[in-house]
């Protein structure tokens, strides 16, 4: 490594550590202090490290409101991708081995999904027709919906890359077409699969406008909504809206030490090809 | 070919249902509701008086404008400053890879956090960036107060949050171009500032498509940032489509609300639809 | 142990003529070889042999029993494939046992199987292994288990060969010989290389552009071939064909003489040439000629005959050698 590269590099370490970290950093501090250092917003070191007390705090309040939101967050998340990937899986494999006329068809509903916004209030409506608004259900499947176009463009393009042939042994070897599907390719998916659960993941537990719109209510707070509800509760408690804004990064910072490749592989998925 | 038998179409119709009923049909619907008057019991027809309504309101008309200029702006900010940032990612610079990791977490992290937070990061007198700037001796503005930076300050955030993204997808761009091209280009004599500009944009162009195309699109229907961050205030002045749907929402206007999915829909539309074709069409050329 | 009867089979795709009308009966026990050149239909036949592909018109039997409307399962065949197609996540012994297994077979007969067939392939030592950790020769082997296992009554392979080395070709094509010995079984076999039909052939069908050209035994074949194509097409070097004078003189269109039927001599004889270029291959050297009267001529000699390029050189063909079309 040339010696320009090393200063460069370190003066991009510290412009980037400066810019993208010390945000991170003032969440940290400023979960950690006391109501009326926080209200300070310095970056300044916690006189007492109150990081016990602004937990047991946040999630108390309301009635352990936040152990509730994270329940109903991971039932939606879990529910939701479990749903996703079977569907977009099968969905993705019949479009790319069944070329038909109502393929482009097919194609332009997928990149509607990807483009429009969803018209809330009618979904509003139906979800009330058919009683699932305000539930945990219902909300799985408006992710279901969501999530639907992107899972599908990951896995057709996925199974584009598994030989025909091998649907083609399994038929001779008196496979159903079910089982062609179960026995033969979906074990075959299972690293544009393991893609797809962290992608989806993230973006499901992150999601904030459609739980604000399809699950109203105290009983079913997903946790980006607790965070919502006790900005203005804590509004002179910063301490605990940080510490709030601190558990809530947790689960993607997990995703994110784990599987960062596979999360990057799956979120620049298609960006090569365009 | 006997695929009619292999691959049936059922297979669709379990996740096909759920789209088509969760999001085809309000879609569909929409455009029939935002022609009435609506409490989700009662519908009147009411013609075009919901859109009419919107181009006579000023504080809707800021929010149509808002929504262009905020999704322009960000979508042009994170392509650029996302392929400034790949390309010094991938010149073998020292912790390289650490910082593609520092700069793509924002990514990950829920937008309602960020925007809480960094409402505070920009207080105007107490908050970390404009006491960072005074080091500089710049006095900072009033971010998120001053009715006439707010939605810039908002996007100022959003680009903090998304360009990681753009940067990875441009990373995964520039890998595909063969080191050949440069040093062919080295031996005709082309500076850096030459290569960039006759090899690498021109040659990224696949993943600039997906950059602009994905942000634009993320750009023009954002809500979570701007409601996290300022609720579409001061006044209406940071206000854009999504929180104006969501307001109207909010305040038992149905139809309003939903003539405003309906202009959002073709908003996106007329500007995503023709540049991708654009975009398609000059890979032709190339 | 079966018959394979195909009945005026016509094949559609598109608008385009795959298949224009194909008769042909394969005999119980026979190892038949589909050849002809990319694009000629061959393997869209098997396909439709195998099931995996409808016909457009006409009818198939196997075993004297109509299968045209039949899934690929009950046709008793099984089918050996290019790629292979052996499943990635399953091992060896899975990969062999899986048609059995979706059969619900019970276990033990499933294992008692899959051992017979490993051992007649001299799998055994790999049961466990994935494809992935496998040879292409191995790889070759557990896609024939695959189809021995179900003990079909019809073999069906598709250019099964062409993915190994020249080496193991011969080899496997010994070993596929051998095979059909024991079994005894019904094969047809689609390759595009006319090396693979004459070696291992009891009956070769050579299609072109959608229909039969000739069918015959290795030998009939090419001693007498009934179109100029199947002249060109089996042996090699390539039969010398010649329209013109030559042709006329014979009171046909095309007249053909096999490189390997031409005597050369320096001194005398039918044509007279200037050698352009030899191709030694050791035990024979291809010449090739130009004869004023009929162009560039090929002919076969000893790799010992000594000439070298630029030198004049007479050409005569064998009697009764000779092909008239």
């Amino acid at each position: 490594m040339k010696r320009q590269q090393i200063i460069n590099g370190v003066i991009a370490l510290v412009i980037g550590v400066l810019i993208f970290v010390t945000p991170f950093i003032f969440i940290g501090l400023t979960a950690v202090k006391s109501a009326a250092e926080a209200s300070q917003l310095g970056l300044s070191w916690p006189s007492e490290w109150l990081f016990w007390d602004n937990l047991v705090a946040v999630i108390q309040a309301r009635n352990y409101m936040l152990l509730l939101a994270y329940f109903n967050s991971t039932v939606i998340t879990v529910g939701a991708i479990s749903l996703l990937v079977i569907s977009a899986a099968m969905i993705g494999y019949v479009i790319q081995r069944r070329p038909s006329k109502w393929n482009g068809f097919i194609y332009a509903l997928i990149l509607a999904g990807l483009m429009i916004p969803p018209a809330v209030v009618p979904t509003i409506w139906l979800l009330k027709e058919l009683h699932l608004f305000k539930t945990l259900h219902g909300m799985i499947l408006i992710q279901v919906a969501y999530g639907l176009s992107f899972s599908v463009l990951l896995f057709r393009s996925f199974i584009a890359s598994i030989p025909r042939d091998l649907d083609e042994a399994a038929i001779i070897d008196g496979a159903k077409p079910w089982q062609v599907f179960f026995k033969v390719i979906l074990p075959l998916l299972k690293p544009v699969t393991v893609t797809v659960i962290l992608v989806q993941s993230v973006t499901i537990f992150n999601d904030f406008t459609n739980p604000l719109y399809y699950l109203p209510g105290k009983d079913n707070v997903t946790v980006q909504l607790t965070l919502y509800n006790f900005q203005s509760q804590f509004s002179s408690q910063m301490n605990l809206l940080f510490m709030n804004i601190l558990l809530v990064t947790i689960p993607p910072l997990i995703m994110f030490i784990f599987f960062n490749k596979q999360i990057v592989k799956g979120m620049t998925a298609g960006a090569v090809k365009g | 070919m006997k695929s009619s038998r292999s691959y049936p179409y059922w297979f669709i119709l379990p996740g096909g249902l759920v789209y088509l009923v969760l999001f085809l049909v309000p879609t569909v619907a929409a455009f029939w509701f935002s022609l009435t008057h609506w409490d989700l019991f009662e519908t009147r027809f009411i013609g075009l008086e919901n859109y009419y309504q919107f181009l006579r309101e000023p504080f809707l008309i800021t929010g149509v404008v808002n929504t262009v200029i905020f999704g322009v702006l960000t979508s042009i900010a994170k392509s650029v400053l996302g392929l400034l940032l790949a390309v010094l990612l991938t010149s073998g610079l020292l912790g390289q890879s650490f910082l593609r990791t520092l700069i793509f977490f924002p990514v990950l992290v829920s937008t309602i956090g960020v925007g809480i937070a960094f409402a505070e990061i920009m207080h105007p007198a107490r908050g970390m960036l404009n006491i960072g700037l005074s080091y500089f001796g710049i006095q900072g503005p009033a971010w998120l107060i001053d009715p006439n930076l707010a939605l810039f300050s908002v996007a100022l955030v959003d680009i903090w949050k998304g360009v990681g993204l753009a940067t990875l997808i441009y990373i995964a761009g520039l890998a595909t171009i063969s080191s050949d091209y440069y040093e062919a280009a080295r031996i005709d004599g082309a500076t850096k500032l030459q290569m960039f500009f006759r090899i690498t944009v021109p040659l990224v162009r696949p993943a600039t498509v997906t950059v602009v195309t994905l942000s634009l699109i993320g750009g023009l229907r954002s809500f979570d940032i701007i409601w996290a961050m300022t609720k579409g205030g001061p006044g209406f002045s940071s206000d854009v489509l999504a929180s104006v749907i969501y307001k109207q929402y909010q305040a038992g206007f149905y139809g309003l609300s939903t003539a405003g999915n309906i202009i959002l829909f073709a908003l996106v539309a007329f500007i995503v639809i023709p540049l991708t074709y654009w975009f398609n069409r000059r890979e032709v050329d190339l | 142990m079966a018959t394979v009867r195909l009945k005026n089979i016509h094949k559609e795709f598109n608008g385009v003529k795959i298949l224009k009308g194909i008769d042909l009966d394969v005999n119980d026990g026979e190892f038949c070889v589909f050849v002809g050149p990319s694009g000629c239909g061959k393997s869209t036949l098997l396909r439709i042999i195998s099931g995996l592909e409808d016909a457009t018109s006409g009818t198939i039997e196997i075993g004297e029993k109509d299968v045209t409307k039949s899934d690929p399962i009950d046709r008793g065949i099984a089918m050996v494939f290019q790629s292979y197609a052996l499943y990635p996540h399953l091992t060896v012994r899975d990969n062999i046992g899986f048609g059995l297994s979706l059969a619900k077979r019970p276990k033990s007969e499933i294992k008692e199987r899959v051992n017979a067939a490993a051992e007649m392939l001299q799998l055994e030592s790999l049961l466990d292994r994935k494809p992935k950790d496998l040879s292409g020769g191995q790889r070759q082997r557990v896609a024939i288990g695959r189809a021995i296992v179900r003990e079909p009554e019809v073999f069906l392979f598709d250019e099964p060969l062409s993915n190994l080395d020249a080496a193991l070709r011969s080899k496997m094509r010994i070993e596929l010989t051998e095979l059909h010995a024991t079994l005894n079984a019904t094969m047809i076999y689609v390759t595009h290389d006319q090396i693979e039909a004459m070696t291992m052939a009891d009956k070769i069908v050579v299609l072109n552009a959608g229909h039969i050209e000739q069918v015959g035994t290795p030998m009939e074949l090419y001693h007498h071939p009934q179109t100029p194509f199947v002249a060109g097409f089996i042996g090699s070097p390539k039969m010398n064909l010649f329209e013109g004078a030559i042709a006329k003189e014979h009171n046909a269109d095309l007249y053909g003489i096999r490189p390997e039927h031409l005597t050369l001599s320096p001194k005398e004889g039918k044509w007279k040439g200037v050698v352009k270029h030899i191709e030694q291959l050791g035990a024979d050297a291809i010449v090739h000629i130009h004869v004023e009267s009929l162009g560039m001529l090929v002919a076969r000699a000893d790799g010992d005959f000594s000439i070298t390029a630029g030198s004049t050189i007479y050409a005569t063909p064998q009697e009764g050698k000779e092909h008239l079309f």
